[in-house]
C-alpha cells in the first residue's frame, strides 16, 4: 500500500515527466523518420544450477523508414545452450503505427508489429522468446497512451515455434505448447532533470514492466516485474539497467531472473547547415 | 436625377463593385516572412524534441531554430528572401512523429486589405483570411495557421464553423476560390490574424 501511495506521490508531483522509452518492451510510437539507432544489450542469467552464469549478446540495428513504419534487425551470440559462447540466432522485426492522436503532452498511439527470428537453440522450455531463445515468429498490437505525467504501453501478441519439443532433453505432461499468448504492461517516469533548459542535460529515468506469457496448448504460464533504470545523455544515447524477476507461474524457463545492461545510440537525422544547438 | 445625386449613387455602386473586387480577386503581392513560432504535441521528452529540433532545422528555407524544451516551442527565423512553404514545417515535425499545435509565422507586409473570406497571394502562396472582419494591415504582422496541419482536430473543427468554403477541408483550391491563375490544385492556407 505504502509503495502504491509512493507512485501515486510521483505521478502527481507535477515535477515528473512520462516516458515511453522501454527497456524490456516496445512502444507505439515509432523512431523518427529517415533515423537510425544501433543498440548492444547484454543479458546474464544469475546462479544457473551447475552452471553459474549465462551471457547473451544482442546487437540490434534499428531504422525509421517513414514516420509510420521502423524496422530492426538483430543478431544474438550466448553460451545459454551451449558451452562456449557462439553464434546463436538472427531476428528481423517491423512495426507499423497505424493511429495516432496527439495533443500537448499527451498522444495516443496504435501501432502493430511482426518478428521472425531463426535460432541454433533447441525447443526444450515452455517459455517461447524471439530474443535469440527459438526459431519463430510473433506479432502483435501494441497500444501507448501519453497522459501529461503518466505513460503506459500495453501489449497483446501471438507467438509461435518452428520448431517440435526436443523431447531427449525435456518431456512435460502436457507437452512444450508451440504457440504462447504474450502481453506486457509497461509504465516509465522521468525523474531528472526537474526542468528541461537543454539537450545536453542527462535523464533519469524509472521504469516498471510486467511481461507475461501464457502457452495456448499447455496452458502454463508466467508473469514477471521488470523494474529497470535509464540514462539518457545528450539527448542521443542511452544507457538502461534491467532487472527481471518472476512473480509467479508454472512454465518450465531457463531462468526465473535475468538482468540486462544495455546501450543505445540514436542518429537523428542531421540538421543542415546549422550549429550544434 | 440631379447631377450630384447621380455622382453620389455612383460612387456608392463604384464602392460596391471595388469591395466585391476585393472579396473575389486575390490580391498578388510581395511579403517577406522573417520567422515563426511552432508549437509542437504528442511529445514531452528531451529526445524527442531533439528529433523535432533537427528535422526543423533540416527544412531548406530555416536559417536557426531556437528550442524550449519544456514548452515544446521552437523560434524558427527565415533565411532572407526565402521562399516559404509552411508545408515543409509540418512535414519535418510529423516525419519526427509528432504533430503541430501551433504555428505562427511573423513578416512584413505591404498595405494589405483583409476581407473575410478573402484570398491574399504573398510570394506565390495563397492565403485565405476565415477568420476576420475588414481590416487593413501593413508592416510587421503574425498570422496563424489553422489547416488541419497546423492545429489539433478539434481546433481545426473550430476554426472551420468561420466559414462555408469547401478549401477549408481540402487545403487546395476548389471552385469557392477567387480566380488566381496558376494550377487548379493550388495549396490554399487558412490563416486567422
Amino acid at each position: 500500500m505504502r509503495k502504491i501511495l509512493l507512485m501515486a506521490g510521483w505521478l502527481f508531483s507535477g515535477m515528473l515527466t512520462a516516458q515511453e522509452l522501454y527497456v524490456f518492451s516496445e512502444p507505439a510510437s515509432n523512431m523518427p523518420a529517415y533515423s537510425s539507432g544501433i543498440k548492444q544489450s547484454l543479458k546474464w542469467l544469475p546462479n544457473r544450477p551447475g552452471k553459474g552464469r549465462d551471457f547473451r549478446s544482442t546487437t540490434e540495428w534499428m531504422y525509421g523508414v517513414n514516420k509510420n513504419w521502423m524496422v530492426h534487425g538483430a543478431v544474438t551470440f550466448s553460451d545459454m545452450y551451449s558451452p562456449n559462447f557462439r553464434w546463436e540466432s538472427w531476428r528481423l522485426y517491423s512495426r507499423y503505427r497505424f493511429y495516432s492522436s496527439d495533443d500537448l503532452y499527451r498522444h495516443f498511439r496504435m501501432a502493430a508489429y511482426a518478428e521472425v527470428s531463426t535460432s541454433a537453440n533447441p525447443l526444450i522450455y515452455d517459455e517461447l522468446s524471439m530474443e535469440g531463445d527459438q526459431s519463430g515468429w510473433q506479432t502483435g498490437i501494441i497500444l501507448t497512451q501519453l497522459l501529461h505525467k503518466l505513460a503506459i504501453s500495453g501489449t497483446a501478441g501471438f507467438t509461435q515455434t518452428f520448431l517440435h519439443p526436443d523431447t531427449l532433453h525435456h518431456i512435460s505432461v502436457p507437452p512444450i505448447s508451440r504457440e504462447a499468448f504474450t502481453y506486457s504492461l509497461s509504465a516509465g517516469y522521468l525523474i531528472l532533470p526537474r526542468k528541461y533548459t537543454s539537450y545536453d542535460q542527462t535523464n533519469l529515468n524509472l521504469y516498471c514492466e510486467l511481461l507475461g506469457q501464457e502457452g495456448i496448448s499447455s496452458q502454463r504460464r508466467f508473469l514477471d516485474m521488470a523494474p529497470a533504470l535509464q540514462l539518457i545523455f545528450k539527448s542521443q544515447f542511452k544507457l538502461n539497467l534491467g532487472y527481471r524477476f518472476q512473480l509467479s507461474g508454472d512454465m518450465k524457463r531457463m531462468a526465473q531472473q535475468s538482468w540486462l545492461l544495455g546501450t543505445e545510440w540514436l542518429f537523428l537525422r542531421k540538421p543542415k547547415g546549422q550549429g550544434k544547438k | 436625377m440631379p447631377p450630384a445625386l447621380a455622382g453620389g449613387f455612383q460612387l456608392i455602386i463604384m464602392k460596391k463593385m471595388l469591395f466585391l473586387f476585393l472579396l473575389l480577386q486575390a490580391t498578388h503581392l510581395s511579403a517577406q516572412f522573417t520567422g515563426a513560432t511552432l508549437k509542437a504535441s504528442g511529445l514531452t521528452c528531451a529526445m524527442c524534441s531533439k528529433a523535432v529540433f533537427n528535422a526543423l532545422s533540416a527544412v531548406p528555407y530555416v536559417e536557426k531554430v531556437q528550442p524550449d524544451i519544456q514548452a515544446s516551442t521552437y523560434q524558427i527565423s527565415f533565411k532572407n528572401a526565402a521562399n516559404i512553404d509552411p508545408d515543409l514545417m509540418a512535414r519535418a515535425v510529423t516525419d519526427a512523429g509528432f504533430s503541430v499545435a501551433k504555428l505562427e509565422m511573423t513578416g512584413n507586409f505591404p498595405e494589405t486589405a483583409i476581407e473575410k473570406d478573402g484570398h491574399v497571394m504573398w510570394n506565390n502562396n495563397v492565403y485565405h483570411f476565415v477568420q476576420s472582419s475588414m481590416k487593413t494591415i501593413k508592416g510587421k504582422q503574425t498570422i496563424r495557421l489553422v489547416d488541419k496541419l497546423f492545429v489539433s482536430a478539434k481546433e481545426h473543427k473550430n476554426y472551420g464553423k468561420q466559414t462555408t468554403m469547401a478549401c477549408y477541408t481540402t487545403g487546395t483550391r476548389q471552385s469557392c476560390c477567387p480566380s488566381l491563375g496558376g494550377s487548379t490544385t493550388a495549396r490554399i492556407y487558412h490563416v486567422i490574424l
